[in-house]
């Protein structure tokens, strides 16, 4: 199986997502490359939903604007990121392994990545990656726990899900992001990069 | 200390709105616990606001006193039944909750918010089966509440079933014929349901029902940008390839003309004139997106 690190602009932005919209369902997509290794980097994340998030025409579109963003950045849709309107739930099906596996149809090794509403205040690593076998979507159990010393998912640094948490909590940053459903009501949200958002090294 | 006339009014437009911004109204917390008596009637409904935001928000210690003085103040209210039943559910196990909504049923069945929460309990627990049942009883007799149908086109939607969902929604239209966003939702329920015909005949009627004020020459804002995009989806894949509809819809005959005029409508949205202040973001991709054959 390949390796997957998760860079602090695509992590803060799932987590801003999550963050911003705590009582509803958030999904986007996540952009990367692949690494001469074969490992995989998910460079970056683009939020589409935080409304009507298992109706399909505004994610078909802003799913087909995503890629083409991504190609303009020469990155490529490498998988799938949602958080569930309750906190105990971190299941994929029906609707994120739905699109998982379209994701997948265009780059065979997809992954996805469901956010522990549980594990979002600890300062731990507040995602569960989920990987195919066939057509079903199961939470990867690997030999190391994910995110964890020698596990193949890997955040490009430790101290991410602490400075993701601070970030929130004393600066409000995610009060500055903006998905596609954003977007929608006000189109000069940038929901593509959302720089405004992100901290000036990241 | 008191709030100022902008905080109340931005808290009422929230009440109005049914609006569930917990954090901003819980900053108010404090001086809401302090004046809520000088604001007359609408005290009470400021503090159940606050009330509705702690629970949220965390703060339980504010959420039971404002309780105190809400059960105070109006002993033996339904009203205060319902949170009552919602601070319990903040703590309690779900079978407790339960339990009480039940002894409350017993004694007024015809409740029909504490029914509701009951329902949400029963959903959030994973009973959804049970959920749809007591959803339906509650629609056969309390017909016209719109909330209960939009919960139930919710609850199909997210088991995939759209076509219940639809029919659910179609209640709604008819209770609410005059709101674009529940027309909007059909439309989009419509999309995802694979009725593309029907889609496109409502995403048209979402726009007709959103720019219905709107001058000629301005390009769509709000609801109309989505049911735009709708509209152009929608007519592009007619064209491309024909399409079984489920409900029978016609697809309509000038369908090369609607996709033009949804182009340039579209167009019209990010073009660099319009905005006053700030240009439009993520052109590029939406020009390459209409342009696609």
């Amino acid at each position: 199986m390949s390796q997957y690190s998760v860079s602090a602009r695509a992590y803060l932005k799932l987590f801003f997502h999550a963050a911003k919209h705590p009582q509803s369902s958030v999904n986007g997509v996540l952009l990367g490359k692949e690494e001469p290794s074969g490992a995989i980097t998910i460079v970056d994340a683009v939020p589409l939903l935080h409304h009507w998030t298992s109706l399909s025409p505004m994610m078909e579109i802003g799913l087909d604007l995503a890629g083409r963003h991504a190609e303009s950045m020469g990155l490529t849709l490498v998988g799938y990121y949602q958080a569930c309107e309750r906190i105990d739930d971190t299941s994929l099906a029906p609707v994120g392994e739905r699109i998982a596996g379209k994701l997948r149809d265009g780059y065979k090794n997809a992954v996805a990545l469901v956010i522990d509403g549980e594990k979002i205040g600890s300062g731990e690593a507040a995602v569960i990656p989920y990987t195919p076998q066939g057509p079903i979507w199961r939470p990867y159990s690997g030999e190391s726990a994910a995110f964890g010393p020698g596990s193949i998912f890997q955040l490009s640094s430790a101290d991410l899900p602490q400075r993701a948490l601070s970030l929130v909590r004393e600066q409000e940053l995610h009060q500055k992001f903006g998905d596609f459903d954003d977007h929608l009501e006000d189109v000069t949200i940038d929901w593509l990069r959302n720089t405004a958002c992100m901290p000036s090294d990241v | 200390m008191s709030l100022s006339h902008s905080a109340l009014e931005k808290l009422a437009t929230f009440r109005v709105n049914n609006t569930r911004a917990s954090q901003e109204t819980f900053q108010n917390a404090s001086t809401v616990l302090k004046s809520f008596k000088r604001l007359g009637d609408d005290g009470w409904a400021v503090l159940e606001q606050l009330f509705l935001a702690s629970v949220d928000v965390g703060r339980l210690d504010v959420a039971d006193e404002c309780l105190r003085q809400l059960g105070k103040q109006f002993p033996h209210s339904p009203r205060v039944d319902v949170l009552t039943g919602i601070r319990m559910e903040a703590t309690e196990s779900p079978d407790v909750v339960l339990e009480y909504y039940a002894q409350l049923l017993d004694a007024d069945s015809a409740n029909a918010a504490i029914w509701k929460r009951k329902i949400s309990v029963l959903r959030r627990t994973g009973k959804i089966e049970k959920a749809v049942e007591e959803l339906l009883q509650l629609l056969d007799t309390f017909y016209t509440d719109v909330e209960g149908w939009l919960e139930l086109a919710d609850i199909y939607t997210s088991c995939n079933q759209y076509i219940p969902a639809l029919q659910a929604l179609s209640h709604v239209l008819l209770l609410a014929a005059q709101n674009p966003f529940y027309q909007l939702q059909f439309a989009e329920t419509a999309y995802t349901a694979g009725d593309i015909p029907l889609a496109l005949k409502a995403f048209l009627v979402a726009v007709e029902m959103s720019e219905r004020d709107l001058s000629d020459k301005s390009p769509p804002v709000g609801i109309s940008v989505r049911a735009w995009l709708g509209v152009k989806l929608c007519s592009r894949r007619l064209l491309l390839n024909s399409s079984p509809s489920a409900s029978n819809t016609p697809v309509p005959k000038n369908l090369h003309l609607i996709e033009e005029l949804a182009t340039e409508r579209v167009l019209g949205v990010y073009s660099s004139k319009n905005s006053a202040s700030r240009a439009p973001e993520g052109r590029d991709v939406v020009v390459g997106w209409v342009g696609d054959r």
